[in-house]
């Protein structure tokens, strides 16, 4: 997992105007805390973070008033529409600690014939150490038919990873593609076209 | 066509047009996401429209999520009658849509197409839309 080095500089105003100015200049508000340590609120590089945070659950190496920490990103906030970062909440880790994190998951092959693949679960949450968090978990399809499925507890896990998700969990469905004259199953429900008062 | 099987109100104040997306505004359950960037009333008929101009486009290995529902009906008046009387009856029902909203959603191996039945889609739309990819995903 990439690690990343980043400069935070400590808030001194807080609310939605400073916040604002903030972005106005490039930067990220942010939060830090963890390990019952009082909550830190600092300000992050824009460019750095956004090109940083492209890598789901990279590891930031911040230097906050000369102090370095070690962070994961625990919450990113975004504009829908504009698509900008305008929070980060990040989580206070230690070296060699295990952390519980959402690793994504990828396929990889193709099923036989026309059957869809569709990934019910689009991450897993892995216990890991902070430093050596994979990027993601491969799930080979390759061959696979109609009806087959893989659960959680069927996927290779990286070394030094225990499997937090239910072993149970269904992450990929291999199925038949539906027709274009079959109405998904949402909207075969609530055909009936009665609209009655109470 | 999606209606609801019952109501409580028969008719209701015409819904709030302000404001962005509060939730929903990811792609969730598919690969492809069709995203509102304007406000717009989206009506059963519209919802049916883009679902069938999406499934016959894609054909067989493809699965559509719909992620909005029409629950609020708005009222017209019959034409030439005088102001008064009373509420018109229930003519359409609709989705209120709020800008960032993520409305279909669409499974398919070949990106080509499915990009290609989301446009047709967006095309039965009454609002500008984009088409939004799984986070996360291969870019």
């Amino acid at each position: 997992m990439s690690e990343v080095k980043l400069t935070a500089e400590p808030r001194t105003e807080f609310g939605k105007g400073a916040a604002r100015r903030l972005r106005r200049a490039h930067k990220i508000p942010a939060v830090l805390y963890g390990h019952g340590a009082a909550p830190v609120h600092v300000s992050l590089d824009g460019h750095a973070t956004m090109l940083a945070l492209k890598n789901s659950n990279a590891l930031f190496t911040l230097d906050v008033s000369g102090k370095t920490q070690l962070a994961l990103p625990k919450d990113v906030q975004r504009d829908p529409l504009r698509g900008i970062i305008e929070h980060v909440d990040l989580l206070i880790v230690r070296k060699g600690e295990r952390v519980s994190v959402d690793i994504p998951v990828r396929v990889v092959g193709e099923p036989i014939g026309s059957a869809v693949v569709v990934g019910e679960l689009s991450t897993i949450t892995l216990e890991v150490e902070a430093t050596r968090i994979p990027a993601s978990v491969e799930v080979n399809i390759d061959g696979a038919d109609v009806g087959r499925q893989v659960h959680a507890s069927e996927i290779v896990l990286p070394d030094g990873a225990t499997l937090v998700t239910d072993p149970s969990a269904l992450v990929v469905n291999i199925t038949a593609g539906q027709s274009d004259t079959e109405a998904p199953a949402e909207v075969a429900e609530v055909e009936t076209p009665e609209a009655e008062e109470a | 066509m999606l209606i609801p099987r019952r109501v409580k109100h028969r008719k209701q104040h015409r819904p709030t047009r302000s404001g962005a997306a509060k939730g929903g505004t990811t792609v969730a359950f598919g690969e492809w996401g069709i995203q509102a960037l304007e406000p717009a009333y989206v009506t059963n008929r519209q919802i049916e429209s883009a679902r069938i101009a999406i499934t016959r486009h894609v054909r067989r290995g493809g699965r559509v999520w719909i992620n909005i529902y029409p629950d609020r009906p708005l009222t017209k008046k019959p034409a030439e009658t005088r102001m008064g009387s009373g509420k018109g009856s229930p003519e359409w029902w609709v989705a209120n849509i709020k800008p960032g909203r993520v409305m279909f959603e669409l499974t398919f191996p070949n990106e080509k197409v499915a990009k290609e039945a989301l446009t047709r889609a967006i095309h039965k739309l009454p609002m500008k839309c984009r088409i939004v990819r799984r986070e996360g995903g291969e870019a």
